[in-house]
């Protein structure tokens, strides 16, 4: 695997409060990789991932991505970085109320000037939403909106696939099938780092969990997948054989 | 928990072997608890010297004794199995000893302590999510409930030491002010 995203002392100061602040954060992440970042909130987990979509600029440090210092690009090679290279999954999924799902999905493909209905027709069908691509996200349930937000981040192929707490808006179930669908395009070589507080469904498919607390990295868990036993894992203890 | 009760539960569903009652018995538990033959022979015999259980028959095969449950035993397992579970809460694992001592003694690494349990939660949350799959792939919802039950006690652990830390994390953030 090769080095795709690496921030180097990296420091984020907002004016008048510290939550969300960073301080001094160095971390990598490998292609291919299906990393988790999990803190309380306002430990500076969201600051993460917004510096590393280039949505936000550092106080301090580098962010590299792919081989970019983000550092390096003004406002509008900031805004291609975005536009080619990630894909953003958040929330409250931030679709445009007045276009249909399928134009919803096609917006960042005609940012880059590709009209690809083709392609944004295979993303519904593999993402299982193929009947509301004509519909408007009012007439859509929370679970499809973010199927349809999730298309959206995939449209143009992004090298980097980041998810600010996906599930925090759906109920369990729908948030388990959003979760296995990440799951599926890590299968398939996506690279992902994912925001959660949910540490059930980010070690499900994450190996790898980085624990964030007041600004700064405090672990950083690498996990194994081994087949283990049911009796590895779960010891249901008796009593002694009562008399 | 009780050997007692799931002996003689499964005795409720048929007339069993020992050796058959063993087998189910894990079976039924996944492999989460192993049981060896004598506990459930003497776990049969005391059921039936107390009337909960009785043979089924004669002595058939390789001096073979098929056990069912008596109307006592099947009057017992139900109120047993109407019955909430209730007593102290049970604390099993040394991780509580551990912490108290740690913040007695000196050099007691208590940042260390909570930093390695962190990590093998996660990686039992990650075991355990496999076993759900893996149980929910194999029709075994029965399973994949106790499954889900551990890993609903995994992710308390967790939450638990993750505010242990943020306690640590706060006083030293205090105390450097």
């Amino acid at each position: 695997m090769s080095e795709l995203v690496r921030l180097t002392e990296v420091t984020k100061v907002y004016q008048g409060g510290i939550t969300g602040a960073l301080n001094g954060v160095s971390v990598a992440v490998e292609k291919g990789e299906f990393a988790a970042i999990m803190g309380p909130s306002g430990s500076g987990k969201s600051t993460m991932l917004n510096l590393v979509a280039g949505l936000d600029r550092p106080s301090s440090g580098t962010v590299t991505v792919g081989g970019t210092d983000l550092g390096k690009l003004g406002e509008a090679g900031l805004a291609r970085f975005r536009r080619d290279h990630i894909g953003f999954v958040f929330q409250f999924f931030y679709l445009l109320p007045n276009l249909t799902a399928l134009e919803n999905i096609l917006i960042p493909a005609q940012l880059k000037g590709n009209v690809v209905p083709g392609r944004a027709r295979e993303l519904l069908e593999q993402l299982a939403i193929k009947e509301v691509a004509d519909r408007y996200p009012a007439l859509l349930s929370g679970g499809q909106q973010q199927r349809v937000a999730i298309a959206r981040a995939l449209i143009n192929n992004p090298t980097l696939l980041l998810a600010d707490e996906p599930t925090g808006a759906l109920d369990t179930h729908t948030g388990d099938q959003v979760m296995e669908l990440l799951g599926e395009l890590h299968r398939h070589g996506q690279t992902i780092l994912l925001v959660t507080h949910d540490a059930k469904l980010a070690t499900r498919h994450a190996a790898r969990v980085i624990s964030v607390m007041d600004g700064k990295i405090v672990d950083d868990a690498r996990l194994e997948s081994p087949d283990r036993t049911a009796s590895e894992v779960i010891r249901v203890r008796g009593e002694e054989v009562s008399r | 928990m009780s050997l007692k009760y799931g002996v003689m539960g499964l005795l409720a569903e048929e007339s069993l072997h020992g050796y058959e009652v063993k087998n189910r018995f894990e079976a039924m538990l996944g492999g989460t608890w192993e049981v060896n033959i004598g506990q459930i022979y003497t776990t049969l015999q005391r059921l039936e010297r107390d009337g909960l259980v009785r043979p089924a028959g004669p002595r058939g095969d390789r001096g073979k004794l098929l056990y069912e449950l008596s109307p006592e035993g099947q009057k017992a397992l139900k109120q047993w199995l109407a019955q909430p579970d209730s007593g102290p809460q049970q604390l099993h694992e040394d991780i509580y000893v551990k912490l108290l001592l740690a913040t007695r003694i000196a050099n007691g690494d208590l940042d260390g302590i909570l930093a390695r349990q962190k990590r093998t939660y996660l990686q039992r949350l990650r075991d355990l999510n496999r076993l759900e799959e893996r149980a929910r792939r194999d029709g075994r919802i029965d399973l994949a409930r106790l499954v889900r039950g551990a890993l609903l006690h995994t992710e308390a652990d967790l939450k638990w030491i993750d505010e242990l830390s943020s306690e640590r994390f706060g006083a030293e953030r205090a105390s450097t002010k």
